[in-house]
């Protein structure tokens, strides 16, 4: 790995860690119980090798439908293992699609974002 | 904190390059939707570790949430997504 590949990541790591820290102060003030610096990395860090596992995971979905773009049905994929997480997701994803109708102003009613992916 | 429901989001430019980064092949690339939505599974991710420590630092009587209480949630948080 170049120093220039192995800076982006340590920024990328930064950014993670900079938005975990964020949560986790937002949660602590609305629980009254504070996370220690400690916790927040370990968080990061976790937070940060499961995006690999997502990526690969991604990557191999896309390609088993024949892409090489990952799109949102992908992703529909990964959040598969809790139901409540994947109905969360579906819900996401229909309010993008109504979003960019609503930019687009089409007046067709496709809905074949609603193919729900059960096990 | 100024506005409290300000809602705290991975940005979309992180999440786009962090998973391109972690992608075996270079051709593989990335829609909007899809990095918005991985932004919102990454989000709920930290959340719920976070919730899960709380809860566990909670039953132990800690005022703190610490290392080892993050340690014990890791495993089952691991296996659920």
């Amino acid at each position: 790995m170049s120093v220039d590949q192995d800076e982006t990541l340590q920024r990328l790591k930064a950014a993670v860690h900079f938005t975990v820290g964020r949560l986790c102060q937002q949660l602590g003030e609305d629980h009254g119980r504070g996370f220690s610096r400690q916790v927040i990395a370990a968080i990061a860090e976790t937070t940060f090798r499961q995006c690999d596992v997502f990526a690969k995971d991604l990557e191999a979905f896309a390609r088993h439908a024949k892409r090489s773009t990952v799109t949102a049905e992908d992703v529909k994929l990964v959040a598969r293992r809790s139901s409540a997480l994947s109905v969360y997701i579906q819900n996401k994803s229909e309010e993008l699609n109504q979003e960019q109708k609503k930019k687009s102003s089409g007046k067709r009613k496709s809905r074949d974002t609603e193919e729900e992916s059960r096990e | 904190m100024a506005e409290h429901d300000a809602e705290i989001v991975f940005k979309k430019e992180t999440v786009g390059k962090l998973l391109s980064g972690f992608f075996k092949e270079d051709k593989t690339k990335l829609s909007s939707d899809a990095t918005l939505l991985m932004a919102e599974i990454l989000k709920v991710f930290v959340q719920e570790a976070a919730m899960r420590s709380q809860k566990q630092a909670q039953s132990e009587d800690c005022d703190q949430v610490d290392i080892e209480h993050f340690e014990k949630i890791l495993p089952q948080l691991l296996l659920d997504f």
